[in-house]
């Protein structure tokens, strides 16, 4: 049997449509990646500061860390010969040209100030930003902003009470005190999960959907199913075709993702950052700090959308397969599957605004895999259910078996002419 | 032993088979029919392709859809049209094969070996098979049909695409072949089987006409199977008179072969019937004129 897996795999794996896909998603996440690499050196700051002062924010190492801002705006003081009560005052009364009189070492010597001033005025703020957010008012803003009424507003608040219980005992933890890139000009969080992993997301989908229908159809459309199919492996033959199948998107997903985020981290330092909470004050991009419902470090964040994320491509896989069985058409799988992806994201848009089906339709693969930013967070919209992404994959797993049982059968007994 | 049991095919209102009832012991049996008369769904449904819609085909006494692969390991089957890896050389594409019979990939590289060499195609073992001829391609699939040395051997037209040497060659395979299995060859060219065959059936208006051997099935027409030399111009009226099954000239003659059952002409020569003399009259159109 592993002998009949290993020879399906290769078939995909001596397609040259299939290798220059790879090769093209590749170079596109790596452009991706580079492009916008011109703020990498500043990153540094962020690390600098773990490192020196710790991971945590605490009052005595944000005390620290003003002391030696301090230090080193006298020592700004000597190098440019004037009183500097801060970097931000200095330059806001400085003149291009007065900037360009000074060396780079010394720019550089000011810009690195600069961040570390900026890093420090925001962790100064962590308690009192902290003190204005209300799951509640988050909540009445979403039911405002989707117009929702009846059962799904009550849904949403009864969710945002939760929410609020997590959001104080995070506050009480100081899980948010930790220190992390900035969110509001660099966007790291958003750049890694909804930039990159999406892009990863989209183009493994791409190819296992290709993979997974070239595959199964294999036989009917290089016209050998007579031949395959009356042999001693016979039917069975095609749960080696799933077999091989579900393989190749392992190993799709690992050299795609394995590629794209070695050449990530290999740009953007996250040496000292690893430990620091995705819930991190400092991660707060847009009208809302990112709050997961669990203490979530970045690494066991990264580890476990990505293990979801795989999770939901296997699935996907699965439903590709049975797609394929059904129509025996690579071309017609590989629409049919994009039509069913479209759908299945759209549906929630479909519902009534006061129906819970309004959040029962956001249970669904493409939901998922569409807002991997938002993956274990409370605050993500209509996704905002603790349990939401493990809901939604035991859900699709049972689905996915039924529909495996399904064409399994179906297969079994059809006549293949 | 295969017995098709009351045997039947439907597709929606259309009977393809009706009520087949046939036993097959070692030996070679040539399924002979024109096209569309319903060998190729025999063939399938022996294959298990199809599923009969009623009756049964057990082999042994055993049911070959409940015998699953244990049926299909002692089976070898060449289908009429079947396709091929284009960028797979025959060796990678029967060592795929090979896999799904479940034969081990030391114990099949031997066996290729022998197998491309007994169809003649060992000089391009390793080439690519999108650019081989179309009865190379068939050789490839007479030898991916005996690569697990099959008990029941199921071969449709199997002589298509090859030229008269390669018919010659392969003849003579399935006549050493026929010797300790069975061997069911489907084929509306006559001359394939006529001489190998140890039983000739014959399926006619989707039941078994014949199932006999070729001196018995030729004898339904012995005695009734003339020759005769006529003008070309008395063609015509002649066709009203026999069943004409060849016409050839000769010296400003037609020599016809007929096939007469009434009182017979003095000039006319008897002739031994042959089993195309057989194929032709019972496939004969409807409109020929009386015997």
């Amino acid at each position: 049997m592993m002998r009949i897996i290993f020879l399906e795999c290769k078939k995909v794996f001596m397609s040259p449509l299939f290798i220059g896909l790879f090769i093209v998603f590749s170079m596109f996440n790596m452009y991706l990646i580079v492009d916008n690499s011109y703020f990498k050196e500043e990153l540094k700051i962020a690390n600098g500061l773990a490192e020196t002062y710790g991971l945590e924010i605490t009052n005595e190492s944000l005390h620290q860390l003003e002391e030696d801002i301090k230090l080193e705006v006298g020592k700004m003081t000597e190098m440019t010969g004037q009183e500097v009560e801060s970097v931000f005052s200095f330059f806001d009364q400085l003149s291009m040209e007065d900037y360009e009189k000074y060396s780079e070492e010394e720019q550089s010597f000011f810009h690195q100030l600069q961040l570390k001033e900026a890093y420090l005025n925001v962790a100064k703020q962590i308690d009192s930003d902290y003190e204005g957010l209300s799951m509640k008012a988050l909540a009445e803003a979403e039911i405002e902003k989707y117009q929702l009424s009846g059962n799904a507003a009550e849904i949403l608040l009864t969710e945002a009470e939760k929410l609020s219980i997590r959001f104080d005992k995070l506050k009480q933890t100081g899980e948010h005190k930790q220190w992390f890139f900035l969110g509001q000009p660099y966007e790291m969080h958003s750049f890694l999960f909804r930039t990159i992993v999406k892009a990863v997301v989209f183009e493994a989908l791409i190819l296992i959907v290709l993979a997974t229908a070239l595959l199964t159809t294999y036989e009917f459309e290089n016209r050998t199913h007579l031949l395959v199919y009356a042999t001693k492996r016979g039917r069975i033959v095609m749960k080696d075709k799933l077999f091989a199948s579900l393989l190749v998107t392992t190993v799709i997903v690992a050299m795609l993702l394995g590629v794209t985020l070695a050449a990530y981290f290999t740009v953007f330092d996250y040496a000292y950052l690893w430990k620091s909470s995705i819930s991190s004050a400092l991660n707060w991009e847009y009208n809302f700090p990112y709050i997961t419902w669990w203490d979530m470090p970045f690494w066991k964040f990264l580890s476990l959308v990505i293990v979801l994320l795989y999770s939901c491509i296997l699935l996907f896989t699965a439903i590709t397969y049975a797609i394929a069985v059904a129509v025996k058409n690579s071309y017609f799988t590989f629409f049919i599957f994009a039509v069913f992806f479209a759908i299945c994201f759209m549906l929630p848009g479909f519902m009534p605004l006061s129906s819970s089906l309004l959040f029962i339709t956001t249970f669904n693969l493409s939901v998922v895999v569409m807002n991997p930013h938002l993956l274990f967070t409370g605050n993500g919209g209509l996704v905002m259910f603790k349990y939401h992404e493990v809901l939604t994959v035991t859900v699709w797993t049972v689905i996915a078996l039924v529909l495996y049982w399904l064409v399994s059968n179906h297969f079994k007994k059809v006549d293949i002419h | 032993m295969i017995v098709l049991k009351d045997v039947s095919k439907r597709y929606g209102d259309f009977t393809a088979l009706h009520d087949i009832n046939l036993e097959f012991t070692n030996g070679l049996y040539g399924l002979l029919a024109p096209n569309g008369a319903g060998k190729t769904t025999m063939i399938k449904m022996l294959a298990t392709l199809m599923r009969p819609s009623g009756g049964e085909i057990l082999y042994d006494g055993k049911d070959i859809f409940q015998m699953e692969e244990t049926y299909r390991t002692l089976l070898g089957y060449l289908p009429q049209q079947f396709g091929f890896y284009k960028n797979y050389s025959p060796k990678q594409y029967l060592l795929y094969l090979a896999a799904l019979k479940g034969i081990g990939k030391k114990e099949a590289l031997v066996k290729i070996e022998e197998l491309l060499e007994k169809v003649a195609l060992p000089d391009v073992m390793n080439k690519k098979m999108k650019k081989f001829s179309g009865g190379m391609i068939q050789r490839v699939g007479i030898a991916q049909a005996l690569l697990n040395d099959p008990k029941v051997l199921i071969l449709d037209e199997p002589t298509a695409g090859l030229d008269p040497k390669e018919r010659a060659r392969f003849r003579h395979l399935l006549s050493e072949l026929g010797r300790d299995r069975l061997v069911l060859v489907s084929t509306h060219i006559v001359s394939d089987i006529e001489s190998i065959a140890n039983e000739i059936v014959m399926i006619k208006n989707r039941q078994i006409l014949y199932k006999d051997s070729v001196e018995k099935i030729c004898q339904t027409l012995e005695g009734h199977v003339y020759e005769t030399s006529i003008k070309y111009e008395e063609l015509d009226a002649f066709r009203n008179r026999a069943i004409l099954l060849s016409e050839k000239q000769e010296q400003g003659n037609t020599i016809v072969r007929f096939i007469h059952k009434g009182k017979p002409d003095v000039a006319w020569l008897p002739v031994t019937p042959q089993l195309e003399d057989v194929f032709l009259y019972e496939y004969r159109d409807d409109v020929d004129g009386e015997v």
